[in-house]
């Protein structure tokens, strides 16, 4: 297998790609790239975005994407080269009102939807206070991906550290849920206000109470009564979690990391491939995107420019240009160039030598998006990263992969 | 490497100068290189001869990495790498184990608790925490005197988290202040958003590339944080502006080239074409930077620092002073 079909085969053939990776890496041009490959390729394609800076709308050139997906134009798919029955969604995740939703299917009755919806603790957790993001964007995964409209779902995670967050968010709400705090405070015998701590260590309580009366807030009571109204919901929202998380690590998911060229970056993503790995979690694959790649062959060592050399190129550029340019200074120029981009394309080589020979060597997917001196912001830029991770090739209605 | 254009003119109301600051808090979009600016701030900042605090907030410790290669992790205690300037990671659970401990008075007592698995799981799914701790010790740092009443720190540069999360970062403590009606909670997180809302204390220095995405997110930025939540914002640093890339009198060596058969080899040199991607790629990197530094000027209506692109990388405090001479060469320019 090339190495394009070898990237078509493990990054399009499944349900749910996840792109992870550092900020500024162009996580999401990468991922919206993706998804119009595999609709290129006649699937339907959805690529959803949970990070709060709008990028995807940026990249799709739409201007505000609701919580739900929004399907590209037939027009617009037609002129990227999307077969009749390929398409493309994207859906820009709103996390308060994937968690409101969430409340709204689990609760028991209006008035325990009311009573979470009201408690302040709720408002907090729900609000856009920083790191909540998370157990929502995990929930809209699980719904679009149960709801079943799509082929491929491409999922663009937030930047670093909260992209961690993101892969432990079912974990860690099981792991709340199931917690010792939890079961004591959602116990209907222990439930009636702050009972439920007597099991707590005299130490712990005394704290816990210095803690409310310094807060100001009634800490406990908040928690308990939040806690409470979770009660009826909780068996579901713990089943939804177990159900996330096998999700993503199933066979149906697949995570690829994409990277930046520079030392600095590929430091980052070591650091976050070891993570994943801690997490049980094993890369499919590697992208590393804005590589300066020389356009002929491998990158000379050295660009040797003789006098004659620069002579006969001067002549060339006279003959082409006409006697205006100063020809003799424009061979130099062009050389110095060469050498600055030949500079660039070694260091990229060198950067990411390591991490490339590590993941070839387990037989995992190595890719390059070479640098454009464009930016990318359009759906022709999208196009454009595809081909460089898929070839070229164009493809006829219901060729699929 | 020509010189980058000097910024622009500071506005007429002159602004505090940056070193005078107390804390100046470093966020930009990832991939900017926010920490390394944050590190040459730092850096020009003890050369000035300022005591200076440099805190990260993220999981990971780079600052100290730049500052001094090679050096060990620098943890919640920080240590001095540099005569004058410290490093520390604030980390929100150490942060909460102090900020309990000297609530309560009873600081074993509170790490016992802050061991309990219970606990632990209940705050690790909380929200909007760590970031109003982690302000917390950072005003609590520029509340903090030597034995002379003197303030322990001249300055403290903070390397924030990124963009998206840096505004709900600095807003946690409106939120909070809003939110819980009295008590000492209520205090500190007024306290805290005083700092932050005060301009002859707090700046936030906003990092960008000359491309379009950060420049949108540096507008957007700049619109919420200054315009919206009222934290001061006085100018923009334009990090890895790609110099011009040929000598004067050529700008059109890209096109000068592609007339030429692409096929074409002179010698050992490499092929026309290949010569011709090289000259159109950095013509192409160049005015792309062009474009987007007055953009973001004109849409931030701030002055802009210009820092250049380093082909070599930041290796560590030699290639990081040319950037900490940036940024303090524009401040002389603003003075």
């Amino acid at each position: 297998m090339t190495p394009k079909a070898f990237a078509a085969s493990i990054l399009l053939d499944n349900r749910i790609t996840v792109c992870v990776g550092c900020g500024g890496v162009g996580k999401t041009t990468v991922a919206a790239s993706l998804a119009l490959e595999a609709a290129r390729r006649g699937r339907r394609a959805l690529v959803l975005t949970i990070d709060p800076a709008r990028r995807l709308a940026d990249a799709l050139g739409v201007e505000a994407l609701g919580n739900q997906p929004q399907q590209l134009s037939r027009a617009t798919l037609e002129a990227l080269g999307v077969p009749a029955e390929g398409e493309l969604s994207a859906l820009m995740l709103d996390m308060k009102r994937t968690f409101d939703d969430l409340v709204a299917r689990f609760a028991e009755s209006e008035e325990s939807r009311r009573s979470i919806l009201e408690n302040p603790i709720y408002q907090h957790a729900s609000e856009a206070l920083a790191g909540s993001v998370e157990y929502s964007a995990m929930e809209k995964v699980y719904e679009v991906w149960k709801n079943g409209d799509y082929d491929l779902i491409v999922v663009d995670t937030p930047p670093a550290q909260h992209a961690l967050d993101f892969l432990d968010a079912p974990q860690r709400l099981i792991e709340f849920l199931e917690s010792r705090i939890v079961q004591i405070l959602i116990h209907p015998a222990m439930a009636a206000g702050r009972f439920g701590f007597r099991i707590f260590q005299q130490g712990t309580r005394r704290v816990l109470g210095l803690i409310e009366r310094v807060s100001g807030i009634s800490f406990l009571e908040d928690i308990s009564e939040f806690l409470l109204a979770f009660e009826g919901m909780s068996a579901g929202f713990r089943q939804r979690a177990l159900q996330v998380r096998s999700l993503l690590t199933g066979p149906q998911s697949r995570f690829v990391l994409v990277t930046g060229p520079s030392d600095e970056s590929v430091l980052q993503a070591n650091q976050f491939r070891r993570r994943l790995e801690g997490q049980g979690i094993e890369l499919t694959g590697v992208l590393a995107n804005r590589v300066c790649l020389w356009p002929d062959g491998p990158v000379p060592d050295e660009i040797e420019a003789s006098p004659e050399d620069l002579q006969t190129l001067a002549r060339a550029l006279a003959e082409a240009n006409g006697s205006d340019l100063p020809s003799e200074a424009a061979a130099r120029a062009a050389v110095d160039a060469a050498r600055g981009y030949a500079a660039r394309v070694r260091r990229d080589a060198r950067a990411t030598r390591e991490l490339r020979e590590m993941m070839l060597s387990q037989g995992s997917f190595w890719g390059e998006i070479p640098e454009q001196s464009l930016d990318v912001h359009d759906l022709n830029g999208l196009l454009r990263i595809a081909r460089a991770i898929f070839g070229e090739e164009e493809f006829s209605r219901g060729d699929r992969v | 490497m020509d010189r980058p254009p000097p910024p622009a003119p500071a506005p007429s109301s002159a602004p505090t100068p940056l070193l005078d600051r107390r804390l100046v808090i470093v966020t930009g979009k990832g991939g900017t290189g926010k920490t390394t600016i944050a590190a040459a701030l730092a850096l020009a900042a003890s050369r000035a001869g300022k005591r200076v605090l440099a805190a990260e907030t993220g999981p990971d410790e780079h600052l100290a990495r730049l500052l001094a290669p090679g050096s060990p992790p620098v943890g919640y205690l920080g240590r001095e790498l540099l005569p004058g300037l410290r490093v520390m990671r604030i980390d929100p659970f150490e942060a909460l184990s102090e900020y309990l401990g000297l609530q309560i008075g009873a600081p074993r007592l509170v790490r016992r608790m802050l061991s309990n698995r219970a606990f632990h799981q209940l705050m690790a799914a909380s929200p909007g925490w760590r970031e109003l701790i982690t302000l917390g010790k950072l005003w609590h740092l520029e509340q903090m005197t030597d034995g002379q009443g003197r303030p322990s720190w001249d300055l403290i540069v903070v390397d924030a988290p990124a963009t998206g999360h840096g505004v709900a970062f600095l807003n946690v403590p409106s939120v909070v202040a809003s939110a819980v009606r009295s008590g000492p909670l209520r205090r500190h997180s007024q306290a805290v958003e005083d700092l932050l809302k005060d301009p002859a204390r707090t700046l936030l220095l906003p990092v960008t590339l000359p491309e379009e995405l950060p420049t949108r997110e540096t507008t957007e930025l700049v619109k919420r944080l200054r315009d919206e939540a009222g934290i001061a914002i006085d100018r923009v640093v334009v990090n890895c502006i790609v110099p011009q890339p040929f000598p004067t009198g050529l700008a059109e060596l890209d096109a000068a080239l592609a007339r030429l058969s692409p096929q074409l080899r002179c010698g050992e040199l490499p092929s026309a074409g290949a010569l011709t991607h090289c000259a159109s790629f950095l013509r192409g990197r160049h005015d792309l930077s062009l474009t987007h530094i007055d953009l973001v000027g004109e849409l931030t209506g701030l002055p802009l620092v210009h820092l250049p692109f380093l082909a070599a990388g930041v290796t560590g405090p030699d290639t990081l002073e040319i950037l900490s001479r940036g940024l303090v060469a524009a401040e002389a320019y603003a003075r």
